[in-house]
């Protein structure tokens, strides 16, 4: 047998804002760390010259400058402090848009943080529903050729959030998946662990949007924030702080009538000079969620509501499935955690589906009633990496070593293994 | 950056976060594997927060590898000197581990500093088993004290079934490590690292660093040791230690990069497959570009439109063919990294 099936597998989940990464079998992830990668580009602009000693130099200063990169936590403190290291995010909108940098991010999550061999190990990656096949041959061949992985197996996002609700609040495998992450929303149906490809629902606000809501609205009020800084203040605002409200107008009351109740002071450094400054945080305490509920007042390129979009993509489902999938709708992701969130989204969709029942009814007279259609938003409290849950349970299954794509299989067939979409082929 | 670290990130993340959140202690109960099949497991519960279980297993040791009671020579010595009245070695261990300690963390220093020093070390717990013996045959160098096993050769577990191989002399330890690589790519590119890394040990700003020797075949030191345990694919290294390289502090350090020689070289082989990676991508996006200028008009602008729909059929038949190209070019880049790697170890150690 293979010794690498007796040690637990790596499960990794990359995501827009935070990669979580630990052993199968765990409860919680090893690392919850940011995804980026601090690299030192000082030597790439730097003008060519013709002398071949000093060309000699500059080459292995640029070969250092290859080497000489951090990531996570570290790379955001490094790059505060020094100018000579440049942020990269190599995920963009849950997809890898950068693969030398997600290659480096892979590296360092593996040595220096696992602190794993991967040859000993079978590993899971996780990826959105809408991947490319390219991106998925991609990541299929950096892992075998650089990493000499045994076995890698790429699992469906909103899939392994819903076999973490499964097995934390015995739901069933049928259900609608809101995952909202850093880098992008998906709605997704999945019916006995099938995914419902065709009702796949993707909008482009994020946590990500949270966060440059907030910020705007923090610029646009004259807080007095480092311009370079106000973006990283606005995450922690977001994390901290914000939460969700039932009605806007009456927050904006409850504010208004209690400001020391409710607005809340944050103290931060400026990074280059070292001076101490403190602003105010107000009202986008409960605007940044509401933008997944009034898109509106982010922008005007999209305008449909969170829970308009649950309920038009259960409504392209089939029909034997509606009532299971609003029974079950799953929260996943960073950005699902706000305070009362699942609450709103609960309240909204039932508004919805109430408003069409009545209707229904009043089209077809009084004589025929039909059954209330039971809505029900589940929430848990590892709601934060539900994710990487789903994969550490599905990875310490022993059935998991037999669906792995494995490395004599990629040398006998190449990258294309990796190409079959594993959303279409229900749970493996 | 370049070298692994001595305390693992894991174990120490859990016990500060542990320290400080003491008294809502919360039920605990997970496992991590490290390089070389060191596993951890950490339990603890609410009954008793300031409790924590924390047992190691360890390599399985070849045949003749020395081991008492299921830990390394002079490990249990070695514990007891580094943690003191907090740990407590329970016996027997947890099933499928080497090693259970229990560890008091009401006993920890108070200070806030010297209480972070001791996690740290607590945290580094692979160094002190593992390099324990190690560490032995190493002060009895620094001290130049004659031990009886002057000559004789000593066996250390230091990967599954694998042992590296000392030579105490009273002058100078050497030390002998056969290098095995499973894959066919990883055992060459390992080979020319480690001709490389001996060879740049000649330049002079390392001239204090320990001497190295790599060799296809087996040292002579290596007499009388069966085959089994002998068979490297990737030859075998030997570093020679002086006194000099393990005097006060040193020691710890030397103890650490000698125990994961092996992790450090498959580490950077690893690195060097991804700049080379990094490279061939960078190569063959140049080339493609070159291609699609050389494109007349109407072409090109058929090429965008496939391009965004995801099918990259073209890039990918121009990719294969341009490898084997663009491997030549970069097999002379590499020797370049790798150099650079070894004068940052060297300068360590």
């Amino acid at each position: 047998m293979d010794p690498a099936t007796s040690r637990p597998a790596v499960v990794i989940d990359n995501g827009t804002g935070y990669t979580k990464m630990g052993f199968a079998g765990n409860v919680e992830p090893c690392f919850i760390i940011p995804t980026v990668v601090a690299v030192n580009d000082s030597f790439v602009n730097q003008q060519r010259t013709s002398n071949k000693s000093n060309r000699l130099t500059q080459y292995s200063a640029s070969v250092m400058a290859d080497v000489d990169f951090l990531i996570g936590d570290e790379a955001i403190a490094r790059s505060r402090s020094s100018s000579i290291y440049n942020l990269k995010y190599p995920i963009k909108n849950g997809q890898v848009d950068d693969w030398d940098g997600m290659e480096r991010f892979w590296q360092q999550c593996i040595f220096n943080y696992l602190r794993c061999d991967p040859e000993d190990h079978y590993f899971l990656l996780t990826e959105s529903p809408l991947t490319a096949p390219e991106s998925r041959e991609y990541t299929g061949e950096i892992m075998f050729e650089t990493f000499n992985v045994p076995g890698l197996h790429m699992a469906v996002q909103p899939v392994l959030a819903l076999a973490a609700g499964y097995t934390t609040s015995k739901c069933e495998m049928t259900g609608v998946v809101v995952d909202v992450g850093d880098g992008g929303t998906h709605v997704v149906p999945v019916a006995e662990g099938y995914v419902i490809g065709s009702s796949i629902k993707s909008i482009p606000i994020s946590g990500r949007d949270v966060t440059l809501f907030v910020q705007r609205l923090m610029r646009e009020r004259g807080e007095n924030i480092p311009p370079e800084d106000s973006f990283e203040v606005a995450r922690k605002v977001k994390e901290m702080y914000c939460y969700t409200c039932s009605d806007i107008v009456k927050e904006f009351n409850k504010h208004d009538k209690e400001p020391a109740k409710y607005i809340k002071q944050w103290k931060g450094t400026k990074p280059k000079t070292g001076a101490s400054y403190s602003c105010d945080i107000g009202y986008e305490r409960f605007l940044g969620p509401e933008v997944f509920f009034n898109p509106e007042i982010y922008s005007s390129d999209f305008t449909t509501p969170l829970p308009a979009v649950i309920d038009a993509c259960i409504q392209t489902a089939p029909i034997d499935t509606r009532r299971a999938l609003y029974k079950n709708v799953v929260l996943s992701g960073g950005s699902t955690i706000f305070k009362d969130f699942h609450r709103r989204l609960e309240r909204d969709l039932k508004k919805i589906v109430d408003a069409r029942v009545l209707a229904s009814e009043a089209r077809l007279g009084r004589e025929l009633k039909s059954h209330p259609v039971e809505v029900n938003v589940v929430s848990h409290h590892i709601q934060r990496y539900a994710v990487w849950f789903g994969g550490s349970v599905l990875a310490s299954t022993p059935e998991f070593y037999a669906v792995c794509h494995t490395k004599a299989e990629y040398e006998e067939h190449g990258a294309s293994i990796c190409r079959a979409n594993p959303v279409f082929k229900g749970m493996y | 950056m370049l070298l692994l670290q001595s305390p693992s990130r894991y174990l120490l993340q859990i016990l500060s976060n542990r320290v400080q959140n003491l008294e809502k202690g919360v039920e605990l109960d997970c496992h991590s594997v490290e390089f070389d099949d060191v596993r951890f497991h950490v339990q603890a519960s609410v009954k008793n927060p300031h409790i924590l279980l924390l047992s190691v297993s360890l390599p399985v040791p070849p045949p003749e590898a020395l081991f008492v009671g299921g830990l390394p020579f002079g490990a249990i010595e070695a514990i007891k000197a580094a943690y003191g009245v907090v740990a407590q070695i329970l016996d027997p261990p947890r099933d499928g581990f080497n090693l259970t300690m229990k560890l008091n963390l009401s006993k920890l220093p108070l200070d806030e500093e010297k209480r972070h020093v001791f996690l740290v070390k607590i945290a580094s717990v692979r160094e002190v088993v593992l390099g324990a013996p190690l560490r032995v045959i190493l002060e009895n160098l620094a001290s130049r004290s004659l031990t009886p096993d002057i000559g004789r050769l000593v066996a250390l577990v230091h990967r599954p079934k694998e042992s590296f191989f000392l030579v105490p002399q009273a002058e100078k330890v050497t030390i002998v490590f056969p290098m095995r690589f499973k894959d066919s790519i990883d055992t060459t590119l390992a080979t020319s690292f480690l001709q490389e890394f001996v060879e740049a040990r000649r330049t002079a700003g390392l001239s204090n660093a320990p001497f190295c020797l790599w060799s296809p075949s087996q040292p002579l030191e290596l007499g009388g040791v069966s085959d089994e345990a002998l068979s490297a694919n990737a030859g075998f290294v030997s570093f020679v230690i002086l006194p000099r390289h393990v005097e006060g502090k040193k020691l710890e350090r030397t103890v650490w990069n000698l125990s994961t020689f092996h992790a450090y070289v498959s580490y950077h082989v690893k690195c060097s497959e991804g700049f080379m990676h990094t490279r061939m991508r960078r190569r063959v996006e140049s080339l493609i570009e070159a291609l699609d200028r050389a494109k007349p008009d109407g072409e090109a602008a058929k090429k965008v439109g496939i391009r965004s729909s995801f099918k990259q059929l073209g890039l990918r038949d121009a990719r294969s063919s341009a490898n084997s190209y663009i491997r030549l070019r970069i097999s002379s880049d590499c020797k370049e990294d790798e150099w650079k790697l070894y004068r940052s170890f060297q300068t360590q150690s």
